[in-house]
């Protein structure tokens, strides 16, 4: 990479650890250190929700998702304005009253201490878990530029996140959040304005080439629980989903508890929702530029420049006959799609039919010839292929002028780190709140919980590095974070439901969570094809059910705590 | 009270500016899937 990039990422990153590190004035307490003294104001918190939903794995997954799956993946979010709707007129209002520190200290004093430990357990493990793969996605990108180790570039991105906040706290971790969407959002438009210069026709014909190719196509009316992305799975399952996530994950919960007041608690959260279609819809489009660029200029057969460099050491020569059958397919399917623009541009329906059919056709023929590649990468090394990561760093380091690749990268890493502290952070609270205060030392100084806070954000961001370094091959990264969720959000959702029915007990209640996860990994073992977003469904209403029915017999004499 | 009545206006308008966002990149999305895709 050019100097000038190298610069522009240490540079970046210096800022960013440093700007962390400062927020660490007034954090001794723990009123400081997990909720910032409740004095963070709402645009703040609004922003650093949205940056920690616009990740690294958003800039890498979601980009490569569009360019070879267009953009339905879109309706993976149609829930999200509903779900915080519903959450800031119930549980916003109810938890933030409450002056807890996590989601999970108010599970024990509505229900018991045995409800709280097993749902703060499930989120510690889902939650470590995901961290681990955010990180992947980055240490992936610096794999396929610079050759290191996995594990280095694990290391390279986790470190510094780790420590701005294990000093820092939530102050750190927002205040950074702010200020890394301002480069995110540099970068994804440098990207969208490189590909609009050099993709060779108007943009209003690269929109035709890429509704031909059926990247367009953003609704899914159809109602299959296998289809992965329908309008239904989002607009149930994600809904479900997104409840759960926002409304009982610590990640998030902690971010409204600091805010100032109730209103702005749950102003900030429908803030976070304001721009999160829209915004993933232009990162999905992103990805379907680089799939239209990708008709004019030749792309790489694999994407993955490590698994290239495999094949052609070991097969070289099926490689390059793959290859070489790839180009005629590309070529005819480059003709194909200049023909459409200029039957459509000169109105001709009848060629322009013609044409997105050999455009098709070609186009098939080229997915075969990219299977056999993949499958031949997956013989020779043993990994599963992830070649949709790959799509967009590839294309950044082969395309984009100097400069701006480093801007890229730097968003890249620095997306990465302001999810990781955010998850960390909230790791660390749970971790101390819910289980070492909780169970092994309820009374201390506040300076001696902000050390232990600080030991188990090391120590979680240890874990999570080694988690990064298995994930890395595991497919397109966006799709394993939001699978390692739905298989405990749907039911933690329920518990919380549950919570909100007063004459609703508490060992009914864990019961009822218990049944809840066993459900969703039936549905997972005995149905394997139903698409994850409807395990959240599943989830909660095994849960809400159970949890209704065990507590019927006991309501007429219920001992409920309900005191918030 | 007073207070109470301006959160929650404050409340409803913000929600109806959020929703009006989704709703017209619904529409959006809904033009560019027909308009781009038709053969």
């Amino acid at each position: 990479m050019h100097w000038l990039n190298w610069l522009i990422v240490v540079g970046w990153l210096s800022y960013v650890v440093i700007t962390g590190l400062r927020r660490s004035t007034g954090t001794k307490q723990i009123e400081g250190y997990f909720l910032a003294n409740r004095s963070l104001p709402w645009w703040a918190v609004g922003l650093s929700v949205m940056a920690t939903q616009l990740s690294a794995v958003t800039m890498i997954g979601t980009t490569g998702q569009g360019a070879t799956d267009g953009m339905r993946f879109v309706q993976f979010y149609f829930g999200l304005p509903l779900a915080m709707v519903i959450l800031g007129v119930t549980l916003v209002p109810f938890l933030h009253g409450a002056k807890v520190y996590t989601a999970y200290e108010y599970l024990e004093r509505r229900f018991d201490a045995k409800t709280r430990s097993l749902t703060a357990f499930l989120f510690l493990i889902s939650r470590g878990l995901s961290c681990g793969t955010i990180i992947a996605a980055p240490a992936v990108v610096f794999s396929a530029i610079f050759g290191w180790p996995v594990t280095l570039s694990v290391a390279v991105i986790g470190i510094p996140a780790v420590l701005y906040t294990m000093v820092g706290g939530v102050q750190a971790v927002t205040w950074v959040d702010v200020k890394q969407m301002v480069l995110i959002v540099a970068a994804l438009l440098a990207v969208a304005i490189t590909l609009l210069v050099q993709i060779p026709v108007s943009p209003a014909d690269a929109l035709h080439i890429a509704g031909a190719g059926g990247r367009l196509n953003v609704f899914d009316f159809s109602f299959t629980l296998k289809n992965q992305y329908t309008f239904w799975s989002g607009i149930i399952g994600g809904t479900f989903l997104m409840l759960s996530y926002f409304g009982t994950d610590q990640s998030q919960v902690q971010r409204y508890l600091a805010a100032k007041s109730v209103d702005q608690a749950r102003t900030s959260l429908l803030i976070s929702a304001y721009w999160k279609i829209p915004l993933q819809a232009l990162v999905l489009l992103v990805g379907v530029l680089v799939f239209v660029f990708y008709q004019f200029e030749r792309p790489p057969l694999l994407f993955n420049p490590a698994h290239e460099r495999a094949v052609r050491a070991a097969e070289g020569g099926l490689y390059s006959q793959l290859e070489a059958k790839y180009t005629g397919d590309l070529a005819t399917r480059e003709q194909a799609a200049r023909a459409y623009v200029a039957a459509h541009d000169r109105g001709d329906d009848q060629a322009a039919a013609a044409a997105s059919n050999r455009l098709h056709l070609a186009e098939d023929s080229a997915n075969v010839v990219r299977a056999q590649a993949l499958d031949m990468a997956h013989r020779v090394t043993g990994q599963k292929s992830a070649d949709v990561n790959y799509v967009i760093p590839r294309f950044v380091l082969a395309h984009l002028p100097i400069g701006l690749v480093g801007i890229f990268v730097a968003a890249v890493i620095a997306a990465a780190m302001n999810a990781i502290s955010g998850e960390l952070n909230s790791l660390s609270t749970t971790t101390v709140f819910d289980f070492y205060r909780r169970w092994i030392r309820a009374d201390g100084p506040d300076e001696h919980f902000v050390i232990v806070s600080r030991v188990s954000t090391a120590i979680w961001g240890f874990f999570a590095c080694v988690v990064a370094t298995y994930s890395a091959n595991l497919g397109s990264l966006i799709e394993v974070v939001n699978t390692y969720g739905s298989f405990f959000y749907g039911s933690i959702l329920g518990v919380f439901v549950l919570a909100m029915m007063k004459w609703v007990r508490g060992t009914p209640a864990f019961i009822a969570l218990i049944a809840g996860m066993l459900a969703v990994a039936a549905v997972n073992r005995l149905a394997p094809s139903v698409a994850f977003l409807w395990y959240n469904v599943v989830g909660a209403v095994t849960v809400f059910v159970v949890g209704i029915v065990l507590s019927l017999p006991g309501a007429g004499r219920n001992t409920v705590r309900t005191g918030v | 009270m007073t207070d109470n009545s301006a959160s929650s206006k404050r409340f409803r308008v913000t929600l109806v500016r959020v929703m009006s966002v989704q709703v017209v990149t619904l529409l959006l999305l809904w033009w560019m899937q027909s308009w781009f895709s038709r053969s």
